[in-house]
């Protein structure tokens, strides 16, 4: 079970989406929100599953992983408060294709599928924002297979480093190079070897478990234009509609990411 | 290039699944396109006049890469349209779709498009629908070029090509092969031989011929199996 805690209805208006909303658009669906902290590791939906609830994370990161026949694992794309988890339910389908795991633990509100379906059945700025979000995820999605086919580990591991920094308020990432490994697909020496050039190069600090951003252009000097690739296009489909001068008090931890 | 208007059949899965009310209402806009092996369909970036509507052939969209490099992240056939974007909310894409199979589509202008979304609900659905299933297929695409050798992924490309044209030969440069797996023409030229040493497929100048289809959907890594449950 998730654990459901109160929140100023405000606190929900800090993911980018929802904080888009006209108040009125906004005060229709206040009441169908749903607070919840999600911890580290936390899988909402399992590939195959039946969905009940599209999550909007105000502080969580959720990766959205596939899983293979055997087993592997792979990310193909990642949201935090920039997104939203289960566009499977207003696309038309109820189940998912991809496995969602919390990646960085933190908040996020739900809305079940009966609500959003009816919200977005109504076709104004909610429809708009949840169908521009899903082409911003198809471009994350098709860079990530681009990158995978034509990029170094490194290269990868910067753009991934990237993301989640966006996605966070701290300079600083906990996790583990076997985790990375899941996420990017690839050996854990592989990321390790990439991980200790960075070092290197003093644009990260690796110390047990945690990364640290030291040089956030450095990264981007050495990154692919994948990056680039995804945040100018979220910006451009998204970036008029993102207010950024909320009037929302928070008070989340330094986030996590495994 | 356009011709002459509602000659031939409607093949399209996303219109001829509208009820006979929309469609009659949508017809007369409709165009016939006659779509020639390598024309570009959608151009990264650039105002979408048209909404396609493949009825035969099918077309490569690729990711598009800086410097002219291209790579392709999925195929639209009958059963979608191209471009997405308008319906998805904008007029323009960073994805470059070009003709990979030549055939016949049907268009309609992108003001008349948005307009017969708006009124259409069962179109609407359609292409969330297609919307998803594509969406899915680029996943895919992302697994595969992490995990799959070349040998398993041109296999996979060829028993995709081959459902969509409804044919066992086709035209196929080893350039732009190379461009739609991502690997190098000598790669391309490699897994090819030894398809071909296996008596799965013959290669010459370019045209393929599929000769033993079972051996090459053994060949393929689960990718294919995967996509062809999900359309």
């Amino acid at each position: 079970m998730l654990k459901k805690i109160k929140a100023d209805e405000n606190e929900s208006r800090l993911n980018h989406l929802l904080g888009a909303l006209p108040d009125e658009d906004f005060d229709r669906i206040k009441s169908q929100l749903e607070y919840l902290h999600l911890p580290l590791g936390k899988v909402l939906y399992e590939s195959g599953d039946k969905m009940s609830h599209v999550y909007f994370p105000t502080t969580a990161i959720i990766s959205l992983l596939y899983i293979m026949e055997n087993g592997g694992t792979a990310e193909i794309g990642i949201a935090g408060n920039n997104g939203l988890i289960g566009i499977a339910l207003f696309m038309g389908g109820e189940t998912t294709s991809s496995r969602a795991v919390v990646q960085s633990a933190g908040d996020a509100v739900r809305m079940s599928a009966m609500d959003v379906r009816a919200e977005f059945a109504r076709g104004g700025l909610f429809q708009n924002l949840l169908l521009r979000y899903t082409q911003s995820l198809m471009t994350q999605i098709s860079q990530t297979a681009v990158c995978n086919r034509l990029h170094s580990i490194q290269q990868q591991l910067c753009r991934w480093l990237l993301i989640n920094h966006d996605q966070l308020p701290a300079n600083k990432l906990v996790m583990t190079h076997d985790l990375i490994a899941n996420m990017l697909g690839v050996r854990r020496e592989g990321v390790t070897q990439a991980a200790g050039a960075l070092q290197e190069m003093g644009v990260i600090k690796y110390s047990r478990g945690t990364i640290y951003i030291v040089d956030r252009k450095g990264i981007e000097r050495v990154a692919c234009e994948c990056y680039q690739v995804v945040s100018t296009e979220y910006d451009r489909l998204l970036g008029e509609y993102i207010r950024t001068n909320l009037p929302v008090t928070t008070s989340h931890n330094s986030a996590s990411v495994r | 290039m356009p011709f002459d208007a509602l000659s031939g059949l409607l093949a399209n899965k996303v219109l001829t699944a509208l009820p006979e009310i929309d469609l009659m209402r949508i017809k007369p806009k409709l165009e016939r396109f006659k779509m020639i092996f390598g024309e570009t369909m959608n151009t990264p970036n650039q105002i979408a006049e048209h909404i396609y509507f493949p009825d035969t052939g099918m077309i490569s969209l690729l990711g598009t890469l800086g410097e002219g490099a291209n790579l392709e992240i999925g195929i639209v056939a009958k059963e979608g349209a191209v471009p997405l974007c308008p319906f998805l909310g904008t007029p323009s894409s960073p994805v470059k779709a070009v003709v990979q199979g030549a055939g016949i589509a049907h268009r309609i202008k992108t003001a008349d498009f948005l307009e017969e979304c708006a009124l259409s609900q069962p179109l609407t659905k359609m292409l969330l629908h297609f919307t998803r299933s594509l969406m899915l297929q680029i996943s895919q695409c992302a697994i595969c070029f992490r995990f799959h050798k070349i040998e398993e992924r041109l296999a996979r490309w060829l028993l995709m090509s081959s459902d969509r044209m409804k044919s066992n030969e086709f035209i196929m440069t080893q350039q732009y092969l190379s461009h739609m797996l991502g690997v190098r023409r000598e790669g391309v030229t490699k897994a090819a031989s030894h398809l071909q040493n296996l008596g799965v497929i013959q290669y010459s100048r370019g045209k393929i011929h599929i000769l033993d289809r079972p051996a090459l959907e053994s060949a393929s890594c689960e990718c294919y199996a995967i996509l062809l449950k999900q359309t």
